[in-house]
């Protein structure tokens, strides 16, 4: 039975003075006294909420390699770190293991190292396009309002301007750039919706590199407008057949294949450590500029926050920053697609079970027999039957809510944005969206509520289009 | 009789010529939209069609360096004006005398700042495209150093909502609650759908049959803004006839309806106007090019169709002699092929759409239909403002092909990761031209106005082909 902690206020912080790449699993902990460290926002960038094993107190655990322990690194089984409670981990062949070190290392050392942070700082300012602003939406808020006039103050975080139009661009031009570093010649990934391929295949453009997008055929249908940018980017697009989840199998396939010269770019908080830890960190971005920009606008925090969850990376990333502050709600949301007793949807946290897919250990869709059931969602982005293993621990130690909402009620708030506040959101940030028709009448007047609008859903009008017209004719009949 | 606000002198007789591309009974409505070609060149030298408005004809000296722009008849030298129907004459004022009060109207300001940072995305980054440099260095590694100004980051992707958005609010301020636009391939219709939408205004958008057949998606765009979308039959049922229809629509309803037009042409105040909300471009290229090398740009490179892009680059600069600026427009299959939007390099000067500049008309005078492969660029006129800094050769403008812009768009895709508009893509192009001309070190800031998401299809026919 999960336990529920409250209190991350008091959470400790925990510094190792023992390197975790020789040896796994045990290692002594000292605990400091937290001012310095928290000064120091450097320390703070690699952390990971975890229990400690000893006494079962919730911490975050952080570490800072020197250069010689990485030049150390040896085909010894990575530690714990990687580890979110009892999710997350390592379940990769023995062949990915000296890769995924390699990794962990240079990881760890681009947190630290301020040239090349300034360095991505400037890709991210003057190539994204950040920071991205946090938008007053006052129609949607007005529109929310009961009937005495009082309501919450709805904000969306406009990842929907960055370039290329979703949030997927800040992971990619980190990790693209960490290739690079590391002297990687060539990029795989796999694409769901296609907005992780068409970022990835963006960044590779800029940095002179070979890009390689992996997309199921059922996605590349649906999502075609996105597979024309990527092509016209200059990447390779390969086909494969089913959806996101068999695209991403592919692709860490190819990888296995080629290790000294390519990278596997994951787009989600999913698979082997350290790539939940990498993309969360890489997009914890959105967080950050949110709590800045909530202090300036109005001198506090969020109150609630809301995000759509696929495999969890806009989430983390808007997240992760308040994870530590209990007053601020997290609030989840997941495809329900046709509903979740039909079995249709994708809705991982809320009907799935603990399992180990695609390296690590989270929460999944499986049926009795442990196979993998396929998922179903309007939101292309959001159909994969796992999630990220940070998330699953959230939902377990009691931080995070998550809901879920089905197709209809998605499509409806994207016809709800564009008419209340001209901006189309991709039908995945359209989920969260919806929730709001829920949550807004159990919420106090004045209540600060940010949803991370995700992506921008040009590229889903026409599926729009078409719900719309099928619609129509449905009741014309 | 159809023009009654202009009092035409014995110095310049003018004649008016009905559009002939209506072939409907009832073109020879007095409220139509009419352009009037000047036959006689050579009597333009002091101009003498007036406003109606004014006392006395007034004689406004040629082109000098410290001429406003404009004056207060809406000129720039001779090109501008306000041509327009009688009915309209008020509101044109009332729009003037708006617009500069809320110049200064502190909460205006600030309230369009606002809504420029949080819901447009402003400021957009002053970007160094590195690959681009390379590719454009000569073999001994030297040459000029690229810099793009991204307005393709903007919330719907282009310059245009920068003048859309401070248009409704003024609109809003004026207390009128509704706005029409015409628009052709459709940005600028998604734009105003999309502000009347953030606004609570009721949009209109009118749109020629043709264009709404081609861009399918484009309208039900605007549909799902919430936006009425008129189907306009008349004519070739493109731009043109959509832009006839939205002043007819507009004289009607003067009372109540804004008119926003997207870019710096038609009649006074809207070239004024729609540079000024666009100069934000140019105020903001200026403070980043002095935070990244500490100085100004040498040469300014944009696309021109209407203009507004370009005026919005130029403005913040056209006072710094040092600062070299260059207009692209559109040369479609050559301008020797006849079907081309070169309305700067192949146009005479005429009236069109309220406003004097330069357009491409035949002998007798009517409009030859453009054709360029990016829709923005597919105008017969252009801007009055640029017709004036042309002659006054304070600015350059070539063209460039169908072809080269769509090589162009290719390239930037591939070195840079970012899909440029096609209409952008005609500035790009011209780099091939300029930067084996420019010595090492030359800054030059390219406007790159909107981003290609929506032209990759026709670009995919166009480069199979």
């Amino acid at each position: 039975m999960a336990r529920t902690y409250k209190n991350f206020s008091t959470a400790t912080l925990y510094h190792t003075n023992q390197s975790p790449f020789c040896k796994p699993k045990v290692f002594s902990t000292k605990i400091l006294n937290l001012e310095p460290i928290i000064k120091d926002r450097s320390l703070t960038l690699c952390s990971t909420v975890s229990r400690n094993t000893r006494d079962n107190s919730i911490g975050l655990k952080h570490y800072v390699p020197t250069r010689s322990e990485v030049n150390q690194t040896d085909d010894t089984l990575i530690s714990t770190t990687g580890k979110f409670g009892r999710f997350g981990g390592v379940f990769v062949p023995e062949i990915l293991v000296t890769c995924l070190n390699k990794l962990v290392a240079e990881f760890s050392l681009i947190l630290h190292d301020s040239e090349f942070q300034a360095e991505l700082a400037m890709a991210l300012r003057d190539y994204v396009g950040r920071e991205t602003p946090l938008y007053f939406a006052q129609r949607l808020s007005n529109y929310f309002k009961n009937d005495d006039g009082e309501g919450p103050q709805i904000y969306l975080k406009r990842e929907d301007l960055n370039h290329g139009g979703a949030h997927k661009i800040n992971n990619a031009m980190a990790q693209a750039m960490l290739a690079k570093r590391m002297g990687r010649q060539s990029i795989l990934a796999a694409t769901g919706a296609g907005q992780h391929g068409v970022a990835t295949a963006a960044v590779c453009a800029k940095l002179s590199l070979d890009c390689t997008i992996f997309m199921g055929d059922v996605d590349i249908e649906r999502q075609s407008s996105n597979v024309i940018l990527m092509r016209q980017l200059g990447a390779q697009v390969k086909s494969v057949e089913g959806t996101f989840k068999d695209a991403t199998s592919e692709a860490i396939r190819n990888w296995v294949n080629d290790l000294e010269n390519s990278y596997y770019l994951a787009g989600t908080a999913v698979g082997p450590h350290p790539c939940p830890s990498m993309v969360r960190e890489f997009q914890s971005v959105i967080g950050k500029e949110t709590r800045k920009q909530a202090m300036e606008k109005w001198g506090g925090k969020p109150d609630v926050i809301l995000a759509c969850i696929g495999s969890g990376s806009n989430a983390l990333g808007i997240f992760h920053e308040f994870v530590r502050d209990e007053d601020v709600r997290l609030i989840g949301v997941e495809a329900g697609g046709n509903g979740i007793e039909s079995g249709k949807h994708s809705a991982t946290l809320a009907k799935g079970e603990v399992g180990v897919y695609h390296g690590s250990m989270s929460y999944l869709l499986q049926d009795d027999e442990g196979q993998i059931i396929g998922p179903h969602s309007i939101g292309v982005g959001l159909e994969y039957p796992g999630v990220s293993p940070e998330l699953s621990f959230l939902k377990d130690v009691g931080r995070a809510e998550f809901y879920t909402v089905t197709d209809e009620e998605a499509l409806d708030a994207y016809s709800m944005l564009c008419r209340l506040e001209g901006i189309f959101p991709a039908l995945e940030a359209a989920h969260a969206l919806a929730y709001l028709r829920k949550l807004c009448p159990t919420l106090p007047n004045g209540t600060k509520v940010v949803v991370n609008c995700s992506g921008r859903g040009d590229k889903d009008a026409a599926t729009v289009f078409k719900y719309q017209q099928d619609r129509a004719q449905l009741t014309n009949i | 009789m159809a023009l009654s606000s202009v009092s035409s002198s014995s110095a310049c007789k003018t004649q008016t010529y009905l559009h002939s591309h209506s072939s409907l009974p009832n073109s020879v409505s007095p409220l139509k939209f009419n352009k009037i070609t000047p036959p006689c060149h050579s009597n333009l030298r002091s101009p003498s069609i007036v406003c109606a408005q004014s006392m006395a004809p007034t004689a406004v000296e040629p082109a000098a360096a410290p001429l406003l722009r404009p004056d207060s008849f809406g000129r720039f030298g001779k090109f501008g004006g306000k041509y327009v129907p009688e009915t309209l004459m008020y509101a044109l004022t009332e729009l003037e005398t708006a617009f500069h009060s809320l110049a200064t109207d502190h909460e205006f300001q600030t309230e369009l700042e606002g809504i420029l940072r949080d819901y447009v995305g402003r400021e957009t980054p002053l970007y160094f495209a590195e690959r681009l440099t390379e590719h454009y260095k000569h073999p001994d590694g030297k040459g000029p150093h690229i810099y793009l100004k991204r307005e393709d980051l903007n919330h719907t992707g282009a310059h245009k909502i920068n003048n859309a958005v401070a248009q409704a609010l003024l609109a809003k301020r004026l207390g009128k609650k509704r706005i029409i636009a015409e628009t052709g391939a459709g940005q600028h219709g998604v734009a105003t759908a999309t502000v009347c939408a953030r606004f609570g205004l009721q949009c209109i958008i009118y749109m020629g049959a043709q264009d709404m057949e081609r861009q399918a998606l484009n309208v039900f765009r605007m549909k799902l803004l919430g936006a009425e979308v008129r189907a306009v039959h008349s004519g070739t049922a493109t731009l043109k006839d959509a832009t006839s229809e939205a002043i007819r629509d507009w004289v009607t309803n003067v009372e109540s309806t804004h008119y926003i037009l997207g870019s710096v042409a038609g009649p006074h105040p809207y070239p004024m106007m729609v540079r000024e909300f666009h100069a934000v471009i140019g105020k903001e290229t200026r403070k980043q090019a002095l935070e990244k090398w500490g100085g100004k740009p040498d040469v300014l490179v944009a696309c021109v169709g209407g203009g507004s892009n370009a005026m919005g680059l130029f403005h913040e600069f056209v006072d710094d002699k040092d600062v070299r600026m260059i207009g692209v427009e559109a040369a479609g299959f050559g301008l020797d092929s006849g079907k081309h939007a070169a309305t700067l390099t192949k146009g005479e000067v005429g009236v069109l759409h309220g406003a004097m500049s330069y357009l491409l008309q035949d002998d007798d005078g009517q409009i030859i239909e453009p054709h360029s492969i990016s829709a923005g660029l597919d105008y017969p006129g252009v801007g009055p403002e640029h017709s004036f800094l042309k002659d006054i050769g304070r600015a350059e403008y070539y063209s460039i092909t169908d072809a080269e812009a769509l090589e162009a768009f290719k390239r930037l895709s591939r070195l840079e990761g970012i899909i440029p508009a096609l209409e952008t893509s005609h500035a790009l192009a011209y780099l091939e031209k300029l930067c084996p001309t420019l010595p090492d070190g030359t800054k030059v800031v390219l406007n790159c106005s909107g981003r290609g998401d929506k032209d990759v299809q026709t670009a995919i026919k166009h480069l199979e082909l």
